[in-house]
């Protein structure tokens, strides 16, 4: 349970820093230092002007870093499955890529396909953490029996949603990075994973189609819950991104629409990843 | 003895004289016609070093329309008819100072290879970045006051943005040329291009938010004047 716990403050702190990223894309304060892994020679530069999202980025990306390596060595000590152990170090080995990502990414003066992987790989490293935490709770090591119902069909549905929200994830950072390249696709896109949500919330709340799985019907509404909001998020960062003109700085509106676009985005994969593991983490009821 | 110190002496006319002889100045004021944008403050806030400087906030400087009706900051610049002329960039460089959490100039002209000074006469960190297409852009660090580095641009483009991503308000354009006819209208909006060879040119003018504007302008002879008035709309 402890590890448990610890795994899911990691999350946390992950998202966190994600939502610190997204702050620094949207403020347009990434190249605000030039220098990296220092910021300006120093390991604390006057917190002034872009700065200040810049470096408390570097900080807790820092913290996340460490506290990632805590976690592997945790998973060593006190975890015997080896595939966990594997998974512990290739979060290290996903931190330790990123920050690098995140260098090249200054020190080249934000190359488009270098900050895309960067966007991408933030989210992903979040869903590893989520899942590591998952694979560490009680409801992984006492999996539950349920009655059937359409199992097989939710599990289909859900892999099938989960994988939109990561191509979504992909195509938002490249209408992001590129100054709104794509973003027809964006769109499309979001309105698919709209339908499949609404296909996921009533599956799994109908006990009729879910059997014993509509114990994940608060996840599923909670998701679906999330993904109306973000729908409303997209509209406003559309409005304030690529149909105002462009002012001299970034409008306080566009800088909280955008960045909690692309953090809510980020909840929703990663909650799409956690309800896909755990449907099949079930087992079936044998009565 | 006599004859040959009249020769160097026609010599050294010559020498000195070429340049005048051959100078055409193409002179100009830029017109603005219409109601100005509503200037917006730009707050300082995110920088206490800068709020000091300027507690109420500045007037934000992208379109400055002068007293008599002209506009500031155009960058005025033969567009086309030099082709195959080569000129060699001046040794001394343009200065681009970073004073009061803005640049001055905010608006310039430079030559390839010409280099730029840059200056941070503040007392806060600066980082400066060009956002040149043609030229390999550049992000420096400038966190100490009374910092000084120099850069150079490797190839024309017509604008560089410079802009500092710690203080987003701060934006600067540079004009950078492989040719020295250009300028900037001042407060009278008014430019001068001196020197220019007879020919037939495109000469260009351009402003930050109205775009720009063209217009064919023949220098017949040497030392011809040449009038070239630009209207910009709102």
């Amino acid at each position: 349970l402890w590890l448990h716990r610890y795994a899911t403050f990691l999350a946390l702190s992950t998202f966190i820093l994600i939502v610190a990223g997204g702050l620094v894309t949207s403020t347009e304060s990434g190249l605000s230092v030039p220098d990296w892994p220092l910021s300006y020679g120093q390991f604390f530069p006057p917190m002034v002007g872009g700065v200040r999202f810049e470096h408390t980025h570097r900080l807790i990306a820092a913290t996340v870093g460490i506290l990632t390596v805590i976690l592997s060595v945790l998973l060593f000590r006190m975890d015997s499955r080896p595939w966990l152990r594997n998974l512990g170090l290739l979060a290290v080995l996903a931190v330790t890529f990123q920050a690098i990502l995140g260098g090249i990414t200054v020190l080249y003066l934000l190359p488009t396909p270098v900050s895309v992987m960067h966007a991408c790989l933030a989210q992903t490293f979040f869903c590893l953490i989520a899942a590591i935490a998952f694979f560490v709770s009680p409801e992984w090591k006492n999996p539950v029996s349920v009655t059937d119902g359409e199992r097989g069909s939710i599990r289909r549905l859900l892999v099938l949603t989960t994988s939109l929200a990561y191509v979504q994830l992909v195509i938002g950072a490249i209408t992001r990075h590129s100054g709104g390249k794509g973003v027809s696709f964006h769109i499309i896109v979001g309105f698919l994973i709209l339908l499949h949500t609404l296909f996921v919330v009533f599956k799994i709340s109908s006990r009729d189609s879910a059997g014993g799985l509509v114990r994940f019907s608060s996840h599923a509404v909670l998701l679906g819950v999330l993904v109306l909001i973000q729908v409303f998020l997209g509209f406003g960062a559309f409005i304030t991104t690529l149909m105002m003109p462009k002012a001299e700085a970034p409008r306080t509106a566009e800088i909280l629409l955008t960045a909690a676009h692309q953090s809510m985005g980020a909840l929703i994969l990663a909650g799409y990843f956690l309800l896909t593991l755990r449907v099949y983490r079930v087992t079936k009821d044998p009565s | 003895m006599k004859i040959s110190g009249l020769l160097v002496l026609f010599g050294v006319f010559l020498m000195i004289g070429e340049p005048t002889a051959n100078a055409a100045t193409l002179t100009g004021k830029v017109a603005f016609d219409g109601q100005p944008p509503a200037t917006q403050k730009l707050k300082m806030d995110a920088d206490a070093n800068c709020k000091l400087m300027h507690p109420e906030g500045v007037e934000d400087d992208s379109v400055l329309v002068n007293a008599n009706g002209t506009l500031k900051n155009v960058f005025v610049y033969v567009k086309e008819g030099l082709k195959g002329k080569k000129f060699d960039a001046p040794k001394d460089a343009v200065k681009f100072d970073q004073k009061g959490c803005q640049y001055s100039p905010k608006v310039f002209g430079i030559m390839t290879g010409q280099p730029l000074e840059i200056i941070n006469s503040d007392n806060t960190l600066h980082n400066v970045h060009s956002l040149s297409n043609s030229s390999p852009q550049f992000n420096l660090g400038m966190p100490i006051q009374g910092m000084k580095l120099k850069k150079t641009f490797a190839k024309p483009e017509v604008m560089v943005k410079i802009k500092c991503d710690v203080h987003p308000w701060m934006a600067a354009y540079a004009g950078v040329l492989d040719h020295p006819f250009y300028a900037v209208t001042g407060d009278d909006g008014s430019f001068e291009i001196k020197n220019l060879p007879p020919g037939e040119y495109v000469v260009e003018a351009w402003h930050e938010k109205f775009g720009v504007q063209s217009q064919n302008v023949t220098i017949a002879a040497e030392g011809d004047a040449q009038d070239a008035p630009f209207q910009f709309k709102a």
